[in-house]
């Protein structure tokens, strides 16, 4: 115990020295700009590798990953999990949160009925057909509504 | 009406915001809609809907020395005829509202205030705080705490279901660009004891990878562990292949122990579930920009649950033409689903689904067509078929302010015949010379 009292300030300064180092070495990891520099056209399936050259910075990852592709548009929960300040150079956060929200007033597809490209969840009659796709996958209405977004459950569901 | 105009009135007003920045970039965007709808729903009264609601986002950077930004978003409605969803004329959301700070290094930020935590396997919406980093040698970290936030009390309750605080947040190392490795979890508070429901405590841990041993090769998923019911939650992980840049080959596979996934899901009493319930879904698609101005893609997904299996398949086209500001598209889906995935005793629940859509969008006006129908295999309350076309039209009074309209009309099961307007104000304006944000 003794031993142990001792050895806790030289264990405390030892973290500390560790923490000014990572301190000092985090200069050296420059943050993602703000905001992409140059206004990207609305409704473009923006191809980043048109002009940013596929090499990493740092830890970055590879630039071609993040091109609209329609495969990526799908799937681009992947990427928001582990990029999403990639994501916020271009996009403000209400452009993700049109869609998934704790709240949603009318549907996407609705609001947004002059923008029919762009990529937006129950288009259509779909109050018929999730009798069907919630029997089909429930664990793709969970990820929307079953921590948020709840309100048109409620109204049915008792 | 008047509460129309004064909509209109409160969206005009913004127009005054950009002229009091400074050195800061502001971005207001406003949509005031007025929706008209004729409600026909088998064995009810037709009702008239005339509900308007004005969303209204906005976002302040470069405050203070330049790091700091403040952004909201949020909605309210109220309803000039017939209640349009609930009890309550008047309705409102505050969807998010921080203080972002941002570090010059290791695209550190501090945030607090209402936001929302997508971290690994963490998916959150949060009142509190959060404070993210990369750290040297390829590592990163990730925290947050506060309280969830609310949504509707469930039937006969009072309460969502929900505990009263959460925290967790994300571990993760890179190396190169080529791989990322990523352990994340999250802590709710115990979840309120419901009288009508299941309820279970919202406790999750798990992993997440990003490998690209070549940059025409991706691998990425995660795996979930939920330590209240000891069993794994969810693995989802995704193939893409690019062997030329215009063609993407991807494969996914998708699998839920339901008891354990959906355990918090108080609603559906998730905690209650059949702890053998496996829900498995395995597919893959192909998608070829044949041109710069034309997309083919194809894919198909395989479903097995403990009900029975199901198979989706389809092809989609997407074209753009004259600089970007013509874009359509084509679609076709089968869904082959067997009787148990059906609704009521119908023998079956496939159906072909089928949509087409072209837009126009110029600098002065835009418009655009978009038509959805599905066929279904058996009837579904006696109609054979649910269909919803939409034409839309619209005028940019400045490139910033825009008045457009949607009418459409369809017949379904659900509702015998709908028929929709909606007139649609919008603002969106950026005090930015640096390119932007959408």
């Amino acid at each position: 115990m003794k031993m142990f009292k001792t050895s806790l300030p030289v264990m405390a300064l030892a973290g500390l020295i560790l923490i000014l180092a990572a301190c000092a070495q985090m200069k050296a990891l420059p943050s993602l700009p703000d905001s992409h520099p140059e206004a990207l056209a609305i409704g473009q399936q923006v191809n980043c590798s048109e002009c940013h050259e596929d090499q990493q910075k740092g830890t970055m990852k590879s630039f071609a990953a993040f091109s609209h592709s329609g495969a990526f548009v799908k799937n681009h929960r992947f990427y928001a999990a582990s990029d999403d300040r990639l994501c916020s150079t271009c996009h403000k956060a209400s452009f993700c949160n049109d869609c998934h929200t704790n709240k949603v007033e009318m549907k996407p597809s609705t609001r947004y009925g002059h923008r029919p490209d762009r990529e937006m969840p129950h288009r259509g009659n779909f109050m018929t057909l999730h009798k069907i796709e919630g029997k089909l996958d429930p664990a793709s209405c969970y990820r929307c509504h079953g921590r948020a977004n709840n309100e048109r459950c409620v109204a049915c569901h008792r | 009406m008047r509460m129309i105009y004064c909509s209109v009135i409160c969206s005009a007003s913004l127009l005054a915001i950009p002229l009091t920045a400074s050195a800061a970039d502001y971005s207001v965007d406003s949509s005031t809609i007025l929706r008209i709808e004729n409600r026909d729903i088998v064995g009810a009264k037709k009702e008239t809907l005339l509900p308007v609601t004005q969303f209204l986002g906005f976002d302040a950077n470069n405050l203070a020395n330049g790091n700091l930004s403040l952004h909201f978003s949020g909605w309210f409605r109220y309803d000039l005829s017939d209640k349009s969803y609930n009890d309550d004329d008047l309705n409102g959301s505050f969807t998010y509202g921080y203080l972002q700070y941002k570090f010059k290094q290791a695209n550190a930020d501090i945030r607090a205030g209402r936001f929302f935590v997508h971290e690994g396997i963490v998916n959150e919406h949060v009142d509190g705080l959060n404070v993210r980093t990369e750290l040297p040698m390829g590592f990163g970290f990730s925290a947050f705490g506060g309280a969830p936030v609310h949504t509707t009390h469930l039937y006969g309750e009072s309460s969502d279901g929900k505990g009263d605080t959460i925290y967790g947040g994300r571990v993760n190392y890179r190396y190169k660009g080529m791989f990322e490795l990523g352990a994340s979890g999250l802590y709710e508070g115990k979840a309120p004891k419901l009288k009508n429901y299941t309820n279970g405590d919202h406790r999750q841990v798990g992993g997440d990878v990003w490998f690209s041993p070549h940059k025409s090769v991706e691998v990425m998923g995660h795996s979930s562990y939920n330590p209240e019911t000891k069993r794994a939650a969810e693995h989802s992980y995704l193939v893409n292949i690019k062997p030329v840049q215009q063609l993407v080959l991807s494969g996914e596979f998708n699998e839920h122990r339901e008891s354990s996934y959906l355990y918090a899901w108080s609603m559906f009493s998730g905690a209650a579930l059949n702890p053998a319930e496996l829900s498995r879904s395995t597919g893959g698609s192909v998608s070829y920009e044949i041109t710069k101005n034309f997309e083919l893609s194809a894919d198909y997904k395989h479903y097995t649950r403990e009900i029975g299996n199901a198979d989706r398949y389809g092809t989609n086209a997407r074209f753009k033409f004259m600089d970007n500001s013509v874009r359509g598209g084509l679609g076709y889906h089968y869904l082959r689903a067997g009787k148990n995935f059906a609704i009521g005793t119908n023998p079956s629940a496939s159906y072909h689904e089928l949509r087409g859509y072209v837009m126009h969008d110029t600098k002065t006006y835009f418009a655009a067509i978009d038509a959805l129908a599905y066929f279904f295999k058996e009837k579904i309350y006696d109609e054979k078929s649910a269909w919803e076309t939409t034409a839309s039209l619209g005028y940019h009074f400045t490139p910033a302010l825009a008045l457009s309209g949607d009418i459409s009309y369809g017949r379904n099961p659900q509702f015998t015949e709908e028929t929709k307007g909606l007139i649609r104000l919008t603002y969106n304006f950026t005090f930015d010379g640096k390119g932007g944000k959408k």
